[in-house]
């Protein structure tokens, strides 16, 4: 399965990616909204994993972008963010139903092992 | 608490020093959250991979944050002193920038930016407290070192480097980002303390680093300035030249 993992932080992109790649993904790392549309143009991702606090451009900005073009209207989203999800708890409906989030994890609170399980899960859906 | 700051405290108003220590706090404990994160991923990863390999990133990253936590103290017990003010001495621009970018240095490679010292150029001794100008650029350094890579740039270079302004001796950080504005500061001020993202346009965390710096320079009655070296985009501060060595 190829990821799109759309993180900021150099260090933690590293180490995501690393973790992914050991689990059999292929990840494509984009730091900011405007290089992961690029990314995706040029990838094809079968997922994205999407933080919120991004530079210059919010996750939600990106996610706006990307559901706005026809081919990329099913790829599931996953949200691994550093921002608690209780904050978006009344943006649930816009981010699920609007923006086909397939769900929002609190970085802190999901480990490695889980976030490999997560993806494996979702690709057992796709 | 005096019979002043319950009252300020009952009015929702709080003294300005109790005001800047708690913005600060706020920041830093967003902006420690990503140190903390990394450690456990990477420690995690470590364990997964039955490898040592992560540890010398695992210590680089919180030597690095353990320096912050330290220079946050350092400027929020300046902040809550009645005296707002540090003692000035006759210090020397370049060993100062020399020993931050010596302190920077690991965290610098970790993330992949390089550091330069560009102190070309003799420019004395300046009035300044050595230990806060110190302090404030490592912290200013941290943030800025942890951003570039972030940022849609093509190099990841941040210089420290001293020049001669009107006003005196410029001591700052550089770089190739044409985000480090006058307006990006000014509005990240404004927003510090009450947004996770207060300098949204240059770094994905709280910048903690840069409001950190901020207050200490206040404590020595400077502050952090938006200025250009060659050029380069960078934050500084400028510092009062020693004029009685030079006459001496």
């Amino acid at each position: 399965m190829r990821i799109l993992l759309v993180e900021p932080d150099a260090q933690l992109a590293r180490t995501y990616a690393q973790a992914l790649h050991d689990s059999g993904h292929e990840v494509v790392a984009a730091k900011t909204a405007q290089s992961a549309i690029h990314a995706a143009d040029a990838h094809k991702p079968h997922l994205v994993l999407l933080e919120m606090q991004l530079v210059s451009h919010s996750g939600i900005e990106f996610l706006y972008e990307f559901r706005s073009y026809d081919d990329w209207q099913n790829i599931p989203v996953i949200i691994l963010s550093v921002v608690p999800p209780g904050e978006f708890a009344g943006s649930r409906q816009l981010l699920e139903k609007e923006l086909g989030v397939t769900g929002y994890y609190y970085k802190p609170h999901t480990s490695l092992a889980q976030l490999c399980q997560l993806v494996n899960q979702s690709t057992v859906d796709v | 608490m005096g019979q002043r700051s319950r009252k300020l405290a009952a009015t929702g108003a709080l003294p300005a020093g109790r005001q800047v220590s708690e913005q600060l706090l706020l920041a830093v404990s967003e902006q420690m959250k990503l140190p903390f994160l990394q450690i456990a991923r990477a420690a995690e990863y470590g364990q997964l991979q039955q490898s040592t390999e992560t540890l010398p990133d695992i210590q680089t990253t919180a030597d690095a944050a353990i320096r912050l936590l330290d220079n946050y103290l350092f400027g929020a017990r300046l902040g809550l002193e009645e005296q707002y003010a540090l003692e000035l001495e006759p210090v020397s621009v370049s060993s100062v920038l020399y020993d931050a970018g010596q302190e920077l240095d690991q965290l610098a490679k970790l993330y992949g930016v390089e550091l330069e010292l560009n102190v070309a150029g003799k420019f004395g001794t300046v009035m300044a407290n050595r230990q806060a100008l110190q302090s404030a650029l490592i912290s200013l350094g941290y943030t800025l070192i942890e951003a570039l890579p972030s940022l849609q740039t093509k190099d990841h270079k941040l210089q420290l480097a001293a020049h001669r302004c009107r006003y005196g001796i410029v001591a700052g950080m550089y770089s190739s980002v044409e985000q480090l504005t006058a307006d990006a500061l000014r509005a990240g001020r404004k927003l510090h303390g009450h947004i996770r993202q207060p300098l949204a346009t240059l770094t994905h965390s709280s910048g903690a680093g840069v409001f950190v710096a901020d207050t200490i320079l206040q404590a020595m009655d400077s502050e952090l300035t938006p200025t250009r070296h060659h050029r380069l985009f960078g934050l500084g501060t400028v510092l009062k030249p020693n004029h009685q060595i030079q006459l001496v």
